[in-house]
């Protein structure tokens, strides 16, 4: 790694005028871990990074919210999602998804704004946040905005931050009723995923009266599956039902090869996983 | 700009050192305090070989820079013994044998810690689960099951 200047703001608005719109040498670091590896990869090379770990303890806060969501700060370790009891009453399936995010030790020190701005199509919580509704509070040198997460990702690791913006809130409503997230990695079962599904439901009966389904790392960039959607909506949960939304998925979702797998085999894990996804938060026999 | 003099208590003594931002704790842990327990492996925070605890709980050293241990509490395996006495962990890792080469044992008995401090008798699920981050390439990791079992066992008989 090449030297570079390491600013330590004890403000979130002194960060943000410490970043400069048009220059991407600076950047912003909170927990590190992915910009630790591209620097130590010689992919990045900072001129000054600008730490948010000392910005307003309400950016590392997770609280309850009176709609029966969650409010989360942006500097929040992924460990306390995993480890806090309101996040596992009330979006039982992000404390779910971190037992097999990395490891303990990332997540101690990982943040969540750092692993959605991060722009990974392989990480594990876009496609879940994406499936819940969850909107993120980006903060610039001309206040806030809010954003739906699904908007947030542009492309393989592009957003819609600017250089001076800065993710400061996770907005999770309250949770549909069945939800669930299943991976699956080709290699090691630590690798980076092959995919990744989320599927958030509700029922009225024995219908689905709404269905969110969202998709990561077979595609370029996390996002919905709306034809899944809409192949779901008002359905009965019947087997065939089923497979219909796993062949809306396989044919909706673009994919390519790559070392994690062919494209006609991650199309057949696409059909596969969104059925045993939905299976899954609908408490079905796999 | 590019150098930080950076004060933090490494294994309940206070320190200080000049670091450069972009040198890692691994780095400064072996260069400036002459501690090699904590190495450097895959680099990547797969393997669990820089474990190092900061504030209680595990961190990947050589994902970790040095700059941000200002002002916290880093503890290495060479912290672990009091003196001759050697720590509950430590002393379960070698009661069961659960190494071959060595190389990685610094790291499974810092996260054994880390899992003990906040759950004093975990199953063996448990036990999987804190220690999947850390990679054995001997394959010892039935008897480090076992060890970490153990561990709690004497942690909580003493």
């Amino acid at each position: 790694m090449t030297p570079f200047e390491l600013a330590q703001p004890a403000s979130l608005a002194e960060a943000i005028a410490l970043l400069d719109p048009n220059d991407t040498a600076i950047r912003p670091i909170a927990g590190g871990t992915a910009l630790m590896l591209m620097m130590k990869m010689g992919l990045y090379e900072p001129q000054k990074l600008i730490s948010l770990r000392g910005i307003e303890p309400r950016y590392s806060e997770v609280a309850a919210t009176a709609d029966g969501g969650l409010r989360i700060g942006a500097v929040t370790p992924l460990r306390q999602l995993e480890m806090l009891p309101v996040v596992a009453e009330r979006a039982p399936v992000i404390a779910h998804t971190m037992r097999r995010l990395s490891n303990v030790r990332v997540r101690n020190v990982a943040r969540l704004g750092g692993h959605l701005a991060h722009g990974d199509p392989h990480l594990d919580l876009p496609p879940v946040l994406i499936a819940l509704g969850a909107t993120l509070a980006i903060a610039g040198p001309n206040g806030e905005r809010t954003i739906a997460v699904e908007d947030l990702f542009q492309g393989y690791l592009e957003t819609a931050l600017a250089p001076d913006e800065l993710i400061v809130e996770v907005n999770v409503p309250a949770a549909a009723a069945h939800t669930a997230y299943l991976k699956h990695t080709t290699r090691s079962a630590d690798d980076w995923p092959a995919l990744g599904i989320a599927v958030a439901l509700d029922m009225q009966g024995d219908s689905v009266s709404g269905a969110r389904v969202a998709i990561g790392a077979a595609t370029d960039t996390p996002r919905r599956l709306t034809s899944v959607e809409a192949a779901l909506q008002g359905e009965a949960l019947s087997d065939a039902a089923i497979n219909r939304a796993g062949e809306a998925a396989a044919a909706e979702a673009e994919v390519h090869s790559d070392a994690r797998g062919s494209a006609a085999y991650k199309r057949e894990l696409i059909r596969v996983f969104t059925g045993r996804t939905i299976r899954q938060a609908t408490g079905r026999e796999a | 700009m590019s150098r930080h003099t950076i004060n933090f208590t490494l294994n309940g003594r206070p320190v200080t050192a000049d670091v450069g931002t972009h040198q890692n704790l691994t780095e400064v842990l072996q260069e400036s305090f002459g501690l090699f327990g904590a190495r450097e492996s895959c680099g990547q925070g797969l393997c669990g070989c820089c474990t190092v605890l900061i504030d209680g709980a595990a961190v990947t050293s050589c994902l970790a820079l040095a700059a941000f241990a200002d002002g916290s509490d880093v503890q290495t395996v060479e912290g672990l013994a009091d003196g001759e006495e050697l720590s509950p962990e430590q002393e379960a890792f070698i009661e069961i044998g659960a190494f071959q080469c060595g190389y990685c044992t610094p790291g499974f008995v810092l996260m054994t810690r880390q899992l003990l401090d906040e759950n004093p008798d975990p199953d063996d699920d448990e036990i999987k689960h804190y220690l999947s981050g850390n990679l054995c390439r001997c394959g010892a990791y039935p008897e480090i099951v076992q060890a970490v079992r153990l561990a709690g066992e004497k942690r909580r008989a003493r």
